[in-house]
């Protein structure tokens, strides 16, 4: 009898190819796609400088309170940020928008460095801590037009610099270094007090703050300086408080600068030509190469024979340049990244490339930028790859180890680095996702 | 190979009764060197009637490439070459837009995904990223203490490696074609399978917001064997074996030397 059906037995190659076609194609990320930016955080976390509430007042209940992060952690933002700085427990992230908020803060803010938070408890009392970002409200004449471009973090003070509107400082004044006279025992905390500065010679195209002073670069390449000078950070000449900013001269009279950098009680400074100069503290042989005094209170040429210098980056008690063929250089005191045996040097010294990835099957890998935070220090490389080296303290590095790195080190951070900011115990990336 | 010419068989001193030169009649015993009868060929027969052959480093059957394989005491050296740790270079194909059960395109079809958005851009950064992970795997598996001046001096020159077991560790990643929806690597890798690369490409796939399977597995180094010194199957006969062991004496021996001392 025929067989009017016939048994199914395994697909044969026709069957298989027109499964295939006929099956639905899913499509994940359209042809204009954009990549997301995204904020990663990690350090300390008990001050609320990470901007994770929960990690020091747990949500739920079987969660428990996260003293420190050890590998970077997304932070959820509202706006992309373009500015971030880590201060001495604090943080200030800023957004390039016209939007009325555009500057937010998280951390400590017992001298009010985070501007005036008002306690949702208590509506006359301000926070001491702010475990999220918040924002902080400028007293901006057109708060629709203005755009911050930069913030900066000092030990208890914090500098906002705006496009047309000059700069913004708030925090502690003890020293001057907001910008304004010192007024005797004021009392920081809870202040709604944001001072505003106008009066330099051209637009302030960069801030900087070191612990407490802070430094003004202008678009003409002048440098203006006020706050603590006891180590000569001020680079005015004398080692008294300066309580209104002022221009610096010494060697860098005249020099168009194009970076400035502090952190601690040394300052540092890039011309266009590629020259490097520095003042304050020298303690750790920071500026040795040019005088054996611990203190230079005015700006003095640093004669190094690296070649032309791109941008210099100042530690606590170590500094780090990058030269314009993708070098880079460290001296100073403490960890720099050569191994345990170089603790100290005067000279620059330059961290071997391979240590950064470039190998023979990668050549064209090099360092972009240099950032440094207390005692540790970062860099980017041009592939978006992020090293520290230093010492980790409280998990600041961002390893997911404890332990201090005595050579640059790959931190995972999913997603391409675009900036980074390094404060005391915490650190604050840029990141810009993959596809 | 029992038709070449063999050994010749050894020699022995053995003193044998000879008629003394000049007075007949008495025997004296005079040196003579003699063949050993128990070297002789009848005696022993055909040299070789079975030979040793051990294999290296795994390939599986639907991958190709360089097969290291030890014959006879040669399986001596493939346990030290194992023990150098030396990395493999792969060439590995895939294609974008499928996704399979088994990472490779004769597998079960899973899912099929649009794939017009990735450029050689993004599928570079996704490399680069691997890479880095790769090497910090790399370092911490080495059981290197970090703190130490030697562990920073072999970071610089690049010969950090794991030297025992270690799970698969990618030294290197590159991609030498990218043509949608095709594309080619080349990895350098220590410890893996070659399963695993395929799971790698439908990772890489996965992170660009599509699916890819791999098409073609091809190993062109294992440690110090290449493509060039490897035989393809035209050549498998004596004489092209002799020649090939010959060329490559020298240089595994230095490579042994120089890595396990």
């Amino acid at each position: 009898r025929r067989m009017l059906c016939r048994a199914a037995g395994p697909p044969s190659t026709r069957q298989l190819r027109e499964a295939e076609e006929a099956a639905p194609v899913f499509q994940y990320a359209g042809k204009a796609a954009k990549r997301s930016d995204r904020v990663f955080v990690w350090g300390f976390s008990f001050s609320g400088a990470l901007g994770i509430p929960s990690f020091v007042k747990p949500d739920a209940s079987w969660k428990k309170p996260r003293r420190i992060q050890t590998t970077p952690y997304r932070l959820e933002t509202q706006e992309k940020i373009s500015s971030a700085a880590c201060g001495y427990g604090f943080t200030l992230l800023a957004s390039n928008t016209r939007d009325i908020t555009k500057v937010w803060g998280m951390g400590l803010n017992k001298d009010s460095q985070l501007g005036f938070q008002r306690s949702r408890r208590d509506q006359t009392k301000g926070y001491e801590y702010v475990l999220e970002p918040s924002p902080i409200p400028l007293p901006l004449e057109k708060p629709q037009q203005t755009r911050v471009l930069q913030v900066s973090c000092g030990r208890a003070h914090s500098l906002v610099l705006t496009d047309n509107e000059g700069v913004f400082t708030m925090g502690n004044n003890s020293y001057g270094q907001c910008g304004r006279k010192v007024v005797e025992d004021e009392i920081y905390s809870e202040s709604h007090l944001i001072h505003q500065l106008k009066e330099f010679d051209s637009r302030v195209v960069q801030v900087v703050c070191g612990q407490d002073h802070s430094l003004f670069r202008t678009k003409k390449g002048t440098v203006y300086a006020c706050g603590w000078g006891a180590d000569g950070q001020t680079g005015l000449g004398h080692y008294n408080i300066t309580s209104v900013p002022t221009k610096l001269h010494g060697d860098i009279a005249g020099v168009n600068i194009i970076q400035v950098s502090s952190y601690g009680d040394c300052c540092l400074a890039v011309s266009d030509e590629g020259d490097v100069f520095g003042w304050g503290n020298s303690e750790y042989l920071q500026l040795a190469s040019v005088t054996e005094t611990t203190q230079v209170n005015v700006p003095r040429h640093l004669p190094f024979k690296i070649g032309k210098v791109k941008e210099a980056a100042c530690g606590g008690t170590g500094n780090m340049v990058l030269t314009e063929e993708g070098n880079v250089f460290v001296w100073g005191y403490g960890i720099l990244g050569k191994g345990p045996n170089l603790i100290e040097t005067a000279v620059p010294e330059m961290i071997p490339p391979s240590l950064f990835g470039w190998s023979d099957f990668s050549p064209d890998i090099r360092v972009a930028h240099v950032r440094c935070g207390l005692s540790q220090f970062a860099a980017l490389t041009n592939k978006g790859e992020l090293f520290v080296w230093g010492k980790n303290l409280r998990g600041c590095l961002g390893t997911g180890r404890m332990e201090d790195q005595y050579f640059p080190w790959r931190v995972t951070v999913p997603g391409e680095v675009v900036d980074v900011a390094c404060g005391v115990d915490h650190m604050v990336s840029m990141v810009r996702s993959f596809t | 190979l029992n038709a070449a010419p063999g050994r010749p068989p050894r020699q022995r001193v053995r003193f044998l009764p000879a008629p003394a030169p000049g007075g007949g009649g008495a025997l004296e015993l005079v040196a003579a060197r003699v063949p050993v009868l128990a070297d002789h060929p009848l005696v022993l027969g055909p040299r070789f009637r079975k030979l040793k052959i051990g294999a290296g480093h795994r390939l599986d059957v639907k991958a190709s490439g360089v097969f290291v394989l030890g014959i006879g005491h040669g399986n001596k050296l493939l346990t030290d070459l194992y023990n150098c740790h030396l990395t493999k270079v792969y060439t590995v194909g895939g294609l974008f837009g499928k996704a399979t059960d088994d990472f490779s395109d004769t597998g079960n079809l899973i899912e099929k995904t649009t794939f017009d958005h990735i450029t050689r851009e993004k599928l570079e950064r996704i490399l680069a990223v691997i890479q880095g992970t790769n090497q910090k795997a790399l370092l911490m598996y080495s059981n290197i203490d970090m703190k130490t001046q030697e562990a920073y001096e072999l970071a610089v020159k690049g010969l950090i490696r794991p030297m025992g077991k270690s799970p698969p560790i990618i030294t290197a990643v590159r991609c030498i074609q990218f043509a949608l929806p095709e594309f080619q690597l080349e990895i350098h890798c220590l410890h893996e399978t070659q399963q695993y690369l395929r799971k790698l490409v439908h990772e890489i796939g996965l992170e660009l917001k599509s699916s890819a399977v791999c098409t073609q597995v091809r190993r062109i180094r294992d440690g110090v064997f290449t493509v060039d010194d490897a035989l393809p199957r035209t050549q498998w006969n004596l004489q092209s074996i002799q020649e090939a062991i010959r060329n490559c004496q020298l240089k595994v021996e230095t490579e042994l030397e120089k890595t396990l001392g």
